[in-house]
């Protein structure tokens, strides 16, 4: 057992809830909030009085603070502002989102400019207040985790938010593969199993093959823009066009009622999926040209939601089938499948991924806690020596270096085991060049343009010769966390040097030491219980 | 950590670049699949690089790490048949030493060497394919006959070359009457 100063908690920050977790005793325990709650919504409400609220209380602010309140971080993170889903996220989300320095993204409150690793640091801020709280004594060492199929940017990016909250975070540890460790740790269990991961913003599912004391992953796939808020937004286009032929009212056309749109959809996906059809009433949603205030009144059948949905339902399997290919497997290969995230609870996904596994789902798996008991599990073991399981897990996507005309070469083929590193020569491409630059992407199109780029490299220090003499061998890393490393050396001098892979719009040093002392400044409000 | 296992990760470091995957995973050059993955779950709990999170950082967590990354490239190569059949003449070869990290064509040159295969240009690749298809059906003249019109279309391309001359030698050897 840890010492208490050592004790590392386990975050599951997801997209529209998080979760934290710690081992207490032995055991795996979620940690609740002073209300009692143990998942808490990943919005944060800046308020007039200059404090933060986080968690549930802040969720109301959407609707009634709407400016300030800023929800759905992680679909922006590590992305680009030029990025489709930026652009999506500025068209309905009511908070202010801007460009900053080198194409990065920005959310302006009031006349406060915060990074989206500094909006996450928030939320993981009052996750290791939640766990302060009820320990009575600082914590200092976390795991997060992230979607399996996020890009180096993302994994960044979240770390950075790790970090500006003042946790050293001991591992950015895959979804899929913490609710696998939750599912198997200590239960002796020889398996193949795979992880149908459906959170709010994302999709993940990955393949493992379990044994004794090893949790290996055999292959993982995902789509970064498929999750619950989809399922959400058909409800809310619905809702929205039955409005507009009713009352010739586009309630979209409002950011206002776009949200309390959102929520009540929301919840009519929560109720049907439950009581098998939903009524949803939303008084005042709006008014007519006259100023007569309008109420939203409608009745949402199980079967009507089911096929609003079917199509993102199959896309899952799409994924699934790559997935599958990747491992050379078949559904009949496999001994279990278990569920993860609160969208799973919908009895379209409980019976489709039924249908497409051929098997029933395992039970008695809690789908909103179980990473969070993975990312604790893993926290836990990483700061125990004699810890006897390990964790064998791989990268998501192919890792590719632009090379002329715009396209690129693979480096390392998604569903390598990590860690690992590859190297390759290049060469100076004229007289006297001084410098050498590789750009770096993620993706599985040889075209650049197709691939996501990481960032760009550049090299210098190495002899100075004639065009196709200096050697220089260049070799790229992914480490435990899934993270891209690069470093150049000259073959003949032996000089090298090295950096590790900034997205060129993530933030620098400086920028991280900035956020981090404000970090530790704000005052986390402390709201009232949900009701 | 007990002192035989810092001797023992110490020496794997020093000689690392001398040895093949097989001796990295410490396995035959014949071992069947189910053997290489039992033996690189064995070195995955030896050199895990978790196992040694709370070690310092300094030149024998390096090391470990080193090794551990190289276990990885080693059951990556040799859990495929296809990589591993090519890693093993690599090895086996008079190259050893300049072969001993297996390196995958790159994707140009596996599609070059596709297309050497079946041919590079549609009319090659027409009288190739017809060509196979006589060999097939044991039509060994006609079989010669399209192999030498794929030819004047890529006159250096060594797959045709060897089919043609295989088709001329199983002409000289036909026996058969009709």
């Amino acid at each position: 057992m840890a010492e208490p100063d050592d004790i590392a908690i386990g975050i599951d920050l997801g997209t529209s809830y998080s979760c934290v977790s710690i081992i207490e005793n032995g055991q795996t325990t979620v940690i609740p909030n002073e209300w009692g709650e143990r998942t808490h919504a990943s919005v944060v409400s800046f308020l007039e009085d200059g404090t933060v609220l986080v968690g549930n209380s802040a969720k109301r602010n959407i609707i009634t603070n709407a400016d300030n309140t800023v929800y759905s971080a992680k679909r922006l993170i590590g992305r680009f502002y030029f990025s489709d889903e930026v652009k999506k996220a500025q068209a309905v989300m009511p908070y202010k989102i801007i460009e900053g320095e080198n194409n990065s993204v920005r959310i302006q409150i009031r006349d406060n400019v915060y990074s989206l690793p500094e909006i996450s640091a928030l939320v993981l801020k009052e996750m290791k207040s939640i766990v302060e709280n009820y320990l009575g004594h600082e914590v200092k060492k976390a795991v997060v985790t992230v979607p399996a199929y996020f890009n180096d940017n993302q994994r960044q990016a979240t770390k950075d938010a790790g970090r500006i909250a003042g946790l050293d975070v001991l591992r950015i540890l895959n979804e899929p593969t913490a609710g696998a460790l939750a599912y198997g740790f200590g239960k002796d269990i020889t398996q193949k199993i795979a992880v149908y991961d459906l959170g709010g913003g994302t999709f993940d599912i990955s393949i493992l093959e379990i044994g004794k004391d090893v949790f290996e992953v055999l292959s993982t796939a995902g789509d970064t823009y498929l999750g619950g808020d989809d399922f959400d937004d058909r409800i809310m286009t619905w809702l929205a066009e039955g409005f507009l032929k009713q009352n010739g009212i586009d309630l979209r056309l409002n950011k206002y009622c776009l949200q309390m749109l959102k929520e009540a959809s929301e919840r009519a996906k929560i109720d049907v999926g439950r009581d098998g059809s939903a009524k949803i009433r939303v008084e005042g949603i709006c008014q007519d040209p006259s100023g007569k205030v309008m109420d939203l009144n409608a009745t949402l059948t199980e079967a009507e939601f089911n096929r609003m949905v079917m199509d993102l339902v199959q896309r899952t399997f799409k994924v699934c089938d790559e997935a599958l290919q990747s491992a050379k497997m078949t559904t009949q290969d496999l001994d279990a499948v278990i569920l993860v995230g609160g969208p799973t609870r919908l009895p379209i996904i409980r019976t489709s991924v039924k249908h497409y596994f051929g098997k029933d789902v395992m039970a008695g798996i809690d789908p909103d806690e179980v990473v969070a008991m993975g990312a604790a599990i893993q926290a836990n073991s990483l700061q125990d020596a004699k810890s006897n399981h390990y964790l064998l897990d791989v990268t998501p996507l192919t890792l590719r270096v632009g090379t002329v005309g715009g396209y690129t070469d693979k480096i390392i083929d998604k569903n390598t085991p990590i860690p690992i590193e590859r190297s390759k020569s290049y060469t100076t491409n004229r007289d006297g060049q001084e410098k050498v630059k590789i750009r770096v992407y993620q993706g599985e199109s040889s075209k650049a343009a197709e691939c996501e780029m990481l960032g760009e490299f550049e090299f210098s220090g190495f002899r100075i010769g004639y065009r196709g003499e200096v050697r220089i061998e260049v070799t790229f890393e992914i480490d435990t966390n899934g993270i891209v490393n690069v470093t150049a050396a000259d073959v003949e001098t032996g000089q090298k040097t090295s950096c590790t892979i900034r997205l060129s719009s993530g933030l620098t040093e400086d920028m991280i030491k900035v956020a981090k002392e404000k970090n530790a400044r704000a005052t986390l409000a402390r709201g009232e219980a949900a009701a | 950590m007990d002192e035989a296992f810092e001797i023992e990760a110490q020496a794997l470091a020093q000689v690392l670049d001398e040895l093949d995957y097989f001796q990295v995973l410490k396995i035959g050059q014949n071992a069947s699949p189910p053997e290489i993955k039992s033996a690189y779950y064995r070195a995955s709990r030896a050199y895990h690089p978790d196992r040694f999170s709370t070690l310092p950082a300094g030149e024998l967590k390096d090391n470990i790490g080193r090794i551990y990354k190289r276990i990885n490239e080693a059951y990556v190569c040799l859990r495929d048949d296809t990589k591993r059949t090519k890693y093993l003449a690599d090895v086996l070869g008079p190259e050893r030493q300049k072969k001993l990290r297996f390196v995958e064509a790159s994707e140009q040159e596996l599609k070059k060497e596709k297309e050497q295969e079946v041919g590079a240009t549609p009319q090659g690749r027409k009288f190739y394919m017809a060509g196979l298809a006589d060999m097939a059906a044991q039509r060994f003249a006609a079989a010669e006959r399209n192999f030498k019109m794929a030819l004047t279309y890529e006159p250096n391309n060594p797959n045709f070359k060897a089919k043609r001359d295989e088709a001329g030698k199983l002409i000289k050897n036909d026996m058969s009457i009709r």
